[in-house]
């Protein structure tokens, strides 16, 4: 993610780093180029230019010239300016004292509200809330069907009246059903439109005026270019939106769009979507993209999606497990399914720390080697999971055929799997195993 | 009558972008006091409508070398064919546009990343297509996002176009290879595939296209043509680039289709897309009306943006 931006800044700073110390024309060349990266990266025009203005005052203030490690001090302004154009704290979904809360879900077309809404249900639902989704896109085709089929895969209801009824009447009567049942959350997806459609626009301001939503979300494609923040102020100043969630941060598009949204616009960024399942959804940290867009990595993010993936009991367990040596192949097979679960190894070694410097990001990864894997496992009888060592050759050639490989194949997990066996013996305390 | 229909139409869409732009060039060099407030507000100006650093560099070295004082200060006219000279030369291709014949299968696969307007170019194509008096079969290989296949068809039959059945989660190889056979066995002269849009950067995604393509060059026998189209959505920036480079370095993108230029964005990209990768535009999409889809024309495009 991000990763031009970080590769732009990695080679201004090598280039200082090369020259020792920094006089006025190095300074003037480095804001220079990062001024280009940041045009590149979509960060709106003004943005830029007040961005490139508070780097140079730095700059000079910070005595940089003087200075043994320029590179070093250079990263870390780069890196404050950048959180403070972002935001300096993270915000979530204010819940509503007085049930239901109504979430109104705007932008422009093909922005990703649809799947934007489903994935927010299913994000508040793991935290013990109990959403329900209420289609008014009246107006694209199949719009209607779209959100249900997504909302059917996490078992999330959807309240519709077909495209025949207004969208204001549709939240109304979701309103309604609810009030005597136990929803407390009410996620309203609405039609993509135009920001200088004025019919369209009208058809939001009615439901702010009428229903009063709580939340009011605005979707911003992170490959969004200088516009986005022309439509995101007209969104704002019709609804006054409160929030924004930047959808598709799973391309490789720079995202200035972020930087220059926190600085343009009041509200602030509250969630970032990232890939084509409903979980593929986070919170978005600003100090944490800041360090991002810089290669530093994302490591908080990745513990939490280890822990979140982990149970206190389950470690536990497998700690007890390893200690005893009656890891098997059930247990190797279990973590497989929990490494899908924190994501795509892409996903994953993005934010190591580190990733983009040492190349690891621009290589690529087969998540179906992992299915491949798990294919062999599942294959197998219980008896040979639990006991790998009896896999002789004809179980071997049976699984082979089972899990439509080759025989090599098989032979390549059983080895790695008793290397790693062989390698946890010798591990006298695991913490967060597979992780420590 | 039709022809100036569509112009006037055309220049509807455009009407945002060009006012601004007109008024922006007039205002500028009226209000030029000299040539640095000049050229960085030129500079502003290109890069907020999202051609790129790189072009917006190279026209503004143009300008750089004009001698100001030999120009009235409201001379705004020079400028304006400077600007336009120096657009055309970037945007100007001599491969003529989409190539439809009727006595072979024109094959027309449309690609791009998500929510860039696929389906709906899909629809209003074979819409446009019908209307030129060509046999059209539409192929929904969108199998993967929800109700994509229910939403071409819907604009199938408003547009009046025969569809293949598909089913989602079926696989889209699969699905292009009967249609391909089908389009052969109804007569068809113009075969239109929507795909699943797919960020680029997926590989596994993009070797499904490619499988895709190898699947319609081996189906589709002798006489055919295929043409590879990306949708590039208006409001896109600088990742656009990015964008055309996988899906061309995968597929072999023969042009691009704007979509969404009803908004205030420029749609600039395209500027930026073909000086670095020379892949022209060829179709403009704007609107939710069926007939809101035109072939690009440079000479058009420049114009109505500045005159």
């Amino acid at each position: 993610m991000f990763a031009d931006l970080t590769g732009k800044f990695k080679a201004i700073f090598k280039r200082i780093k090369n020259k020792g110390k920094l006089n006025e024309k190095d300074i003037n060349n480095c804001l220079h180029e990062i001024r280009i990266a940041l045009l590149e990266a979509d960060v709106n025009y003004k943005v830029v230019k007040e961005f490139v203005n508070e780097l140079h005052v730095q700059m000079i203030n910070e005595n940089i010239s003087e200075s043994l490690s320029p590179s070093q001090q250079i990263i870390k302004m780069v890196h404050r300016e950048i959180t403070k154009v972002l935001g300096s704290k993270k915000s979530d979904i204010i819940i509503s004292p007085k049930p239901p809360t109504v979430i109104l879900i705007v932008g422009l077309q093909g922005t990703g509200k649809t799947t934007t809404a489903v994935k927010l249900a299913n994000y508040l639902n793991k935290k013990g809330h109990h959403s329900m989704l209420v289609a008014t896109d009246i107006h694209r085709p199949a719009a209607i069907e779209q959100l249900k089929i997504l909302a059917e895969k996490s078992k999330l209801p959807v309240f519709s009246m077909g495209t025949k009824e207004k969208a204001v009447n549709i939240v109304k009567a979701a309103l309604k059903y609810v009030s005597d049942k136990d929803f407390d959350i009410l996620i309203v997806d609405t039609a993509g439109r135009l920001h200088i459609d004025e019919k369209l626009m009208l058809e939001l301001e009615e439901i702010d005026r009428q229903i009063l939503p709580q939340e009011k979300l605005l979707i911003i494609d992170s490959m969004a270019g200088q516009d986005a923040v022309n439509s995101a102020k007209i969104f704002c100043e019709k609804i006054n939106v409160n929030g924004i969630i930047l959808s598709k941060i799973d391309g490789d598009a720079r995202g200035g769009a972020a930087l220059s949204l926190r600085k343009i616009l009041d509200a602030p960024i509250k969630f970032v979507g990232t890939g084509e399942k409903n979980d593929n959804f986070d919170i978005f940290y600003p100090e944490r993209m800041a360090s991002r867009i810089l290669g530093m990595g994302d490591v908080l993010t990745l513990i939490e999606k280890v822990e979140s993936a982990y149970d206190k009991k389950e470690i536990s367990r497998m700690n007890e497990k390893i200690k005893s040596n009656d890891f098997d192949l059930n247990d190797f097979h279990l973590q497989l399914k929990k490494m899908e679960n924190i994501g795509s190894v892409e996903q994953i070694v993005s934010m190591i720390p580190g990733a983009s410097q040492l190349n690891l990001n621009k290589m690529q990864y087969d998540d179906r080697e992992l299915k491949k894997i798990e294919a062999i496992i599942s294959s197998m009888t219980m008896d040979e999971r639990n006991n790998p060592n009896i896999i002789n050759g004809s179980r071997r050639k049976r699984i082979a055929k089972g899990s439509g490989s080759q025989i090599s194949a098989v032979n390549r997990l059983l080895k790695q799997f008793n290397q790693i066996k062989n390698m946890m013996k010798k591990r006298k305390y695991i913490k967060n195993f597979p992780f420590n | 009558m039709k022809i100036v229909n569509i112009f006037s139409n055309f220049k509807n869409g455009l009407v945002k972008s060009r006012e601004n732009l007109k008024d922006k060039i007039e205002y500028l060099i009226k209000k030029s006091k000299n040539k640095e407030i000049f050229l960085e507000q030129l500079e502003e100006l290109l890069i907020l409508s999202d051609i790129g650093v790189s072009a917006t560099e190279e026209i503004i070295n143009c300008f750089d070398e004009i001698n100001f004082k030999e120009y009235e200060k409201n001379d705004f006219i020079y400028f304006k064919k400077k600007l336009k000279k120096i657009l055309t030369d970037i945007l100007n291709h001599s491969s003529p546009n989409i190539k439809i014949e009727k006595n072979r299968l024109n094959i027309i696969m449309i690609v791009g990343v998500n929510g860039s307007g696929k389906t709906s170019a899909a629809g209003k194509m074979a819409y446009k297509f019908k209307n030129e008096n060509n046999q059209l079969l539409l192929i929904p290989a969108d199998t993967f996002r929800a109700a994509a296949i229910k939403q071409l068809n819907i604009m199938a039959n408003l547009a009046g176009v025969e569809i293949i059945k598909s089913s989602e989660k079926a696989d889209p190889a699969s699905v292009v290879y009967d249609g391909v056979n089908a389009a052969k066995a109804r007569k068809k002269n113009i075969l239109i595939i929507d795909t699943a849009g797919r960020l680029h950067n997926k590989i596994n995604l993009m070797n499904e296209l490619k499988k895709i393509k190898k699947v319609i060059q081996n189906a589709a026998g002798n006489n055919y043509s295929l043409e590879i189209l990306q949708t590039i959505d208006a409001t896109m920036g600088q990742n656009g680039i990015s964008q055309a480079k996988s899906f061309n370095e995968s597929l072999g993108v023969s042009g691009i289709i704007l979509t969404k230029m009803d908004g205030t964005a420029k749609g600039g990209i395209v500027v930026a897309i073909k000086k670095e990768l020379n892949i022209p535009v060829k179709l403009i999409s704007f609107g939710e009306q069926l007939d809101n889809l035109y072939y690009f024309e440079n000479e058009k495009f420049i114009n109505a943006l500045l005159d």
